[in-house]
């Protein structure tokens, strides 16, 4: 069996509009559109995705929160219908996904040797989060590609963030050498919003894109100065950054998921490419692809 | 009277799917007295507010006739099923929806097929009326409101229930000491996880044993801070609201550890 590789890891916000703009078949919630730009940033996303053919997807989402450990989909075929709590008038998506549970099982066995506590999810009445199955949707809509579902420890929360995102920096150590293992080509999702201040109350209709805009100038402001540095792959400048980025712009990265994807992919000073960005009720959310093929990092298929 | 009985719980699902862990179990069978109490009191109506159910735009408030389903906590997913089913007064609940944003508290009424009903809510339904008898008014934590919005708020869906005749329980759903275990322990030895908590808890429990609400409430933010007590304790502030900030004395019926946090089944003695 040939080594196993991450070939790319994107930035891949889950806000629930997103798929409520779309409109597709699974969504029961229908809307005039909305949110173009991240849509239209998203659909850029999935030609590279489709070009990268990886074996598998594995997303780190803050939706699924848990107190005790990093937890990871163990279950082979999971499927229901997903109802956002905030927003259930907005998504409310019959979903199907099936999980890689070899790989599954050796990121939750290397992040246990690693010092963490870490556990499988066996329970098949188990309710997968709306943020997994939104970054799941827009990245791959077909869901064709197996999946390795984690969750959101509440470390950096419980902790002080930076001892938190120390335990997200060992679950992306323990992750790329779980995929290394195994032989699979391995695509990572940080399903992570950036300014994460919002607006209170929503439009009516939800999809008035004249209501949309940063919440916060200090916030976009940012997520800007994030995202300039992301470009240029500074990438040791933004994580420098980033306990003081989240602290003043409220960013949802600090749930983790950028930490451990960045971590996974060695933290290159690669250039991202920015799909796209936009506010979601005032959030600011940028969809980013680090594509380690193109960078000679990684190999092509 | 329309509040005829009212409760503190925690909102952890260990002494559901575990009561045969001796720690938990104190817990679940205080749960059951809790329930026994609550039953005799004959409300019309439970009005829960719950922790774990978060909100962050509107106030949000059940209002899907029936629940039936089965959960599973999305931490304890191993110790099992949830299972509930679980009636709503929708009439008291969008009363409340009105009342409430008359009162400037932006609102509204959830009603959807799937949609996740918290673990503490399905704690309280299935320990508490576990025939499925009454019907219950449920509603979230907004984790923006404060001590005194959440008052309110308990104030004002006693105050709708009261126009429609209805005697009712209240229901606080949530924990103590916020400290837990974060790795896997032998549950066979849970405990509070920090003395000082330990300290903290029964210290306000003591508090509340005597029905001090004018200390209770002094102590209150530095309890919540230092003791990392669940949503700041938003959920004692629910019941005093709807119970008119006063009552003669509480039993304790349990305090224990829920792998490390602090819990405690408490009922009201109302004036």
């Amino acid at each position: 069996m040939s080594k196993g590789e991450i070939i790319a890891g994107f930035l891949a916000p889950h806000p629930p509009h997103l798929v409520y703009g779309e409109n597709p078949a699974q969504n029961e919630a229908k809307s005039k559109g909305g949110w173009e730009q991240l849509r239209w940033a998203y659909e850029r996303a999935r030609v590279s995705l489709e070009e990268l053919k990886p074996d598998v997807l594995l997303v780190h989402s803050p939706h699924w929160i848990t107190q005790q450990g990093h937890h990871f989909l163990g279950v082979k075929h999971l499927s229901g219908k997903s109802v956002d709590p905030i927003f259930p008038n907005l998504f409310r998506y019959n979903f199907e996904l099936e999980v890689d549970i070899e790989l599954a099982e050796a990121c939750c066995a290397n992040g246990a040797e690693m010092g963490l506590t870490t556990k499988m999810m066996r329970n098949p009445n188990f309710r997968v989060d709306y943020g997994t199955i939104t970054t799941l949707h827009m990245i791959r809509p077909e869901w064709d590609i197996p999946v390795v579902g984690i969750s959101a420890n509440n470390s950096p929360y419980y902790l002080t963030t930076e001892e938190g995102l120390e335990e997200m920096d060992i679950l992306g150590k323990a992750t790329r050498k779980a995929i290394e293992d195994s032989g699979r080509r391995a695509v990572l999702l940080a399903s992570n919003t950036l300014c994460h201040y919002h607006f209170s109350e929503e439009p009516v209709p939800p999809e008035d894109m004249a209501q949309e805009h940063p919440q916060n100038y200090e916030g976009y402001l940012w997520d800007m100065r994030m995202i300039d540095l992301l470009r240029q792959g500074k990438t040791s400048e933004v994580f420098a950054l980033l306990p003081q980025f989240i602290n003043e712009a409220f960013a949802e990265v600090k749930s983790g998921a950028f930490t451990w994807m960045f971590s996974g992919m060695d933290y290159p000073e690669l250039a991202g490419e920015l799909h796209g960005y936009g506010t979601v009720i005032g959030t600011g959310n940028a969809v980013m692809e680090w594509n380690l093929i193109k960078a000679g990092i990684a190999k092509a298929a | 009277m329309t509040v005829v009985s009212a409760f503190l719980i925690p909102g952890s699902p260990l002494p559901f799917v575990q009561r045969d862990n001796p720690a938990w179990g104190a817990i679940a069978d205080a749960l059951d007295v809790a329930g026994k109490a609550l039953s005799a009191s004959q409300p019309d109506v439970i009005i829960v507010y719950s922790t774990q159910w978060i909100a962050v735009l509107d106030q949000l408030w059940q209002t899907k006739p029936h629940l039936k389903d089965i959960h599973v906590d999305e931490n304890w997913h191993e110790y099992g099923d949830l299972p509930f089913d679980i009636r709503i007064d929708t009439d008291l609940a969008d009363a409340a929806v009105k009342a409430t944003n008359k009162a400037g508290i932006k609102s509204k009424g959830v009603n959807y097929d799937k949609f996740p009903i918290d673990t503490g809510s399905i704690i309280a339904a299935n320990f508490l009326n576990a025939e499925g008898k009454t019907p219950f008014v449920i509603t979230a934590n907004n984790v923006y409101h404060d001590w005194k919005m959440t008052e309110t708020l308990g104030k004002i869906a006693v105050e709708e229930a009261a126009k429609q005749n209805k005697k009712v329980a209240v229901v606080g759903v949530g924990g103590l000491s916020g400290s837990i275990f974060r790795q896997v322990i032998d549950i066979a030895e849970d405990k509070i996880a920090s003395e000082d908590e330990d300290q903290w808890n029964r210290k306000i429990l003591s508090l509340i044993e005597k029905g001090d609400v004018e200390t209770l409430l002094s102590e209150c933010p530095a309890y919540a801070g230092e003791a990392r007590v669940d949503m700041g304790f938003k959920h004692m502030a629910f019941i005093l609201g709807a119970i008119g900030g006063d009552y003669a004395s509480a039993t304790v019926h349990a305090y224990g550890p829920l792998y490390g946090s602090g819990g405690a089944v408490v009922e009201f003695h109302l004036n």
